[in-house]
């Protein structure tokens, strides 16, 4: 008992310790960057900006705080974080907090579906590819899997653009609603919004699957080979019982937590996707606050990503605990 | 003659890899009664999983199978797997050989043991229950451990869900894999006895495979002993354990600690060789092999009712026969019957001890047997052929005997490399590098020095344990098939005799000749011999095997040697 006591304290101190440094870094690495919030560096996609006096500039760095040294700031700014407030967009003129939570519903559906599709797609491909092993299914399974995932996902995402929406004309160029459109039904409106995701959701998922294909393909292979798998079938189980219930039951917990592990990746990956398809998530959001060097907003939204790889990475530890009870 | 409810005919595996073929099972035949139990023994790799495998239908696919398995005159190895699984867990049932992996580590073994029963009797929930609880009762397994995964449980808790698990939907057949494997002794002991209650109870079919002689000797009626997918013998398992009739069957006893409680312990010597296509598969190990056995294949025949064994030569064979040999000194009229109506059998590879007193005409009897002395009547054979005067002592392969008093049995004036050498240059064997060569080998295997210098000294230089060791290695020169030590130890210091004994065990188990070996000591006679020939008054009073004879004599004198011998230990522990 007092070990298990002991055992959870180390693990929350470490969850502490790494929240703490991500904070930290989150503060000094947009202050890192050449710049400020009032001087553009360039003059990229067009837009109309005045370049501000050297005055001006004082007057607003004076009333953001910025002129304060950046250890005042930081303090400032971490007892802003624990009271719960994330700030002011310097560029938006709006809370942080919604302006994410705004954006974040797009990007979290896009991603939690490109999660839930990609790993489905990979365990049922896998384990097909693992009971097939070494058959003409298998090679062909493994050869395109592999090649598709090694592709980053925003060149996958140009050639979808190029190709579905450019030549083809059957999906939107970009945005993920069409604007000044009155929807007169809620399904007219989830058709518009699914015929946006469509591919950027499909750029996700074609580069994620083979992960997820290649983790429960070695998983499942390894499992095949147990004895319990011959105990089985010497019990004259159905095919279907000893494939899903004896195999992939031991070979998926490890795709499980890769699956929750892999959010922060698939979220950076989801990043290059909507700037890509001009799509209003977190994604594009984050680009434009790197470029107006809009520090209260770039905080945030690092902030609220990692808290979530955080939670995902909690999460995946207590499920693989559920799920192999040789665990607990 | 009960039906017979599993036939196997002439059935081989063999296992493809990309390169190599393995002959796992080669042309296997048995059947088995109903409600007997055969058991299936022998070293690792022999082939007896394999056989419980292609049985259940669970060979890997690299597998490929010939012959015929038949299971109530149904041929069950070409069903599909979808017919297989009608009979699989239904009528036979395997217990697996006890490991982690083999039950599913992330299903409770309530689930393991009830998916069976799901699958081929019933899904009544209340049905279950009560059959789980029947389960549990019967192999005695609290029904708290019921809700448990696997890693929780011991190793002996393991195995008795491993035969709930097998027995849960009521096998007509039942196969054992090594039920007491990795099982410490008390847990061991209960396995077992639950085994035989449930056979005997349920009248279950039972295939036990196991290289453990004591839970062949408990368990089974029959007993199949195999070696690189051969059966090499086959006979009632209380025949097979007391008198082994296949070279390969004795060496597996022999490295038994059951069956030899008192002994060291030898296993079989020598390796694999690759290429078994020709001749018999035991070949390379075999004390008894020959020329033809290594091109011709032998087959299982019956050289005795209920005994069938696979061996060139018919088995183990009879190296040495003496019948009914007496003889009778006479000094001034006074008549001494040294001998009276002996007969005597040595096998090939065998350690036979001839005990009694002092006087009772056991280096009478030896050096009778040994040709050197001619009996007043009866015969001695030696492979089939009469002894007489030095017509086997005077030839490689024959008899060597090895004497008391190392002092006298070599000439002092002769240098240890003239000693050895003697009998190579009476018999013109080979060139004088050759035989010098020779002489270094036997002397290196008795541990004497091989130096130049050594062999130059005179035999008077040496001590008495160096003599005696000279003496067996000048009948070892001789390569014989048999050899006669009389007392060799009696006249050597513990320690040396202890060195003596050691090596010319070890010498007889890689070398394979038979030994008689005279003594009077029963405490020595009982920790290396096989087979034990009691004398007194010039007549063999008693015989048998060495278990047998230490264990339950049956003669009056026997009883009386044996309960001094034991008195005397006793004494010695008390003082």
């Amino acid at each position: 008992m007092f070990f298990m006591i002991q055992e959870r304290f180390i693990k929350i101190r470490s969850y502490i310790i790494t929240f703490l440094c991500i904070i930290t870094l989150n503060f000094f690495i947009p202050r890192l960057m050449p710049g400020d919030p009032f001087t553009f560096l360039s003059a990229e996609e067009g837009q109309i900006h005045t370049t501000f006096s050297y005055e001006d500039i004082q007057r607003y760095k004076s009333y953001y705080g910025l002129e304060q040294s950046l250890g005042r700031q930081y303090i400032n700014y971490i007892n802003n974080l624990f009271r719960g407030n994330l700030g002011y967009s310097i560029a938006y003129k709006e809370e942080v907090v919604t302006i994410i939570k705004n954006r974040m519903v797009w990007t979290l559906s896009l991603v939690v579906a490109a999660i839930f599709f990609s790993s489905l797609i990979g365990v049922i491909l896998g384990s097909l590819s693992a009971y097939k092993r070494n058959t003409f299914l298998d090679k062909i399974l493994y050869f395109d899997l592999i090649v598709l995932s090694e592709i980053p996902a925003f060149l996958i995402a140009l050639l979808l653009l190029f190709f579905f929406s450019a030549h083809l004309k059957l999906f939107p160029l970009s945005g993920g609603i069409s604007h000044f459109t009155a929807f007169t039904s809620f399904g007219e409106k989830a058709y518009d919004v699914l015929h946006h995701g469509t591919l950027p959701l499909l750029a996700l998922i074609l580069t994620r699957t083979g992960t997820f294909y290649l983790l429960t393909r070695n998983s499942m292979i390894h499992i095949l080979e147990k004895d319990y798998m011959r105990t089985a079938r010497g019990k004259g189980l159905k095919k279907g019982r000893i494939l899903f219930l004896h195999g992939l039951k031991n070979a998926i917990p490890p795709v499980v937590t890769r699956i929750f592990l892999s959010l922060g990746s698939i979220l950076g990956g989801a990043v290059l996707v909507e700037n890509v398809f001009r799509y209003p998530g977190v994604g594009s959001l984050m680009r434009e606050a790197v470029f107006l060097r809009d520090y209260p907003l770039i905080q945030g939204i690092f902030l609220i990503m990692t808290l979530l790889v955080i939670v995902m990475n909690y999460i995946a530890e207590i499920l693989y605990k559920k799920m192999d009870p040789r665990v607990s | 003659m009960e039906k017979q409810l599993l036939k196997v005919e002439a059935l081989s595996v063999s296992y493809h890899d990309v390169k190599t073929t393995v002959d796992a099972v080669r042309k296997a035949d048995f059947s088995l009664e109903k409600g007997s139990v055969l058991g299936i023994i022998g070293e690792s790799g022999s082939g007896k999983t394999t056989i419980a495998m292609a049985i259940m239908g669970l060979l890997k696919k690299n597998a490929a199978v010939e012959g015929n398995i038949y299971y109530d005159d149904m041929k069950i190895n070409t069903l599909s797997e979808k017919e297989k699984n009608s009979y699989r867990w239904k009528h036979i049932a395997i217990v697996y050989q006890n490991h982690l992996d083999i039950l599913n580590p992330v299903m409770s073994i309530y689930d393991q043991i009830t998916e069976g029963i799901r699958r081929h009797r019933t899904h009544s929930e209340k049905e279950i229950e009560k059959r789980m609880k029947e389960l549990c009762r019967m192999v005695k397994l609290d029904e708290k451990w019921l809700c448990h995964y696997p890693h929780q449980l011991s190793g002996g808790m393991r195995q008795k869900v491993l035969i709930a698990m097998a027995l849960c939907c009521e096998p007509d057949l039942l196969i054992v894999d090594e039920p007491t494997t990795a099982l410490d002794a008390v847990t061991r002991e209960e396995i077992i006895d639950l085994l035989i209650q449930l056979q005997k109870q349920k009248k279950i079919t039972m295939l036990l495979i196991s290289h453990d002689m004591y839970v062949m000797k408990r368990l089974s009626n029959r007993v199949l002993v195999m070696y690189e997918g051969r059966v090499l013998e086959e006979g009632f398992t209380k025949d097979v354990l007391e008198k082994p009739m296949h070279t390969y069957t004795r060496g597996l006893l022999k490295a038994s600690l059951e069956t030899n409680p008192y002994q060291d312990l030898w296993g079989i010597p020598g390796e694999d060789i690759e290429n078994k296509e020709k001749g018999c598969v035991f070949y390379t190990r075999c004390v008894q092999s020959t020329q033809y056995c290594q091109s011709h294949s032998p087959t299982l025949q019956y050289i005795s009712l209920e005994r069938k064994v696979a061996c060139n030569r018919g088995g183990i064979i009879t190296l040495l026969e003496g019948k009914n040999i007496s003889k009778t000194y006479s000094y001034k009229n006074h008549l001494t019957t040294a001998c009276k109506n002996c007969h005597i059998n040595i096998r090939s590879g065998e350690i036979i001890a001839l005990i009694g007193q002092s006087g009772s005409g056991k280096t009478t009897l030896a050096t009778i047997l040994s040709g050197l002395l001619k009996s007043d009547t009866g015969e001695v054979y030696f492979e089939g052929k009469a002894v007489e005067g030095n017509n086997f002592t005077k030839i490689q392969q024959g008899i060597q005997i090895v004497f008391q008093d190392p002092f006298s049995a070599s000439n002092e004036g002769f240098t240890i490399e003239e000693v050895i050498m003697e009998p190579l240059e009476i018999l013109k064997l080979g060139s004088i590098e050759e035989r010098i060569m020779k002489v270094k080998r036997v002397l290196e295997e008795v541990q004497l020095p091989t130096s130049q210098g050594f062999l130059e000294r005179q035999c008077n230089s040496l001590s008495g344990g160096q003599r005696q060791r000279l003496a067996i290695a000048r009948s070892l020169v001789m390569e014989p098939k048999l050899l006669i030590a009389d007392e060799i130890s009696s006249m050597l210091d513990p320690s040396t005799k202890a060195n003596v004994l050691r090596l010319l065990k070890g010498l007889q188990n890689t070398r394979g000749f038979a030994m008689l070996y005279i003594t009077h000591d029963l405490m020595l006679a009982r920790k290396i011999a096989d087979g034990v020939y009691v004398m007194k008054e010039g007549e063999i009073i008693e015989e048998g095997s060495s278990s047998k004879i230490f264990y339950h004599p049956e003669s009056d004198y026997g009883r009386e040697l044996l309960g001094r011998e034991v008195e005397k230990k006793e004494i010695g522990y008390q003082s």
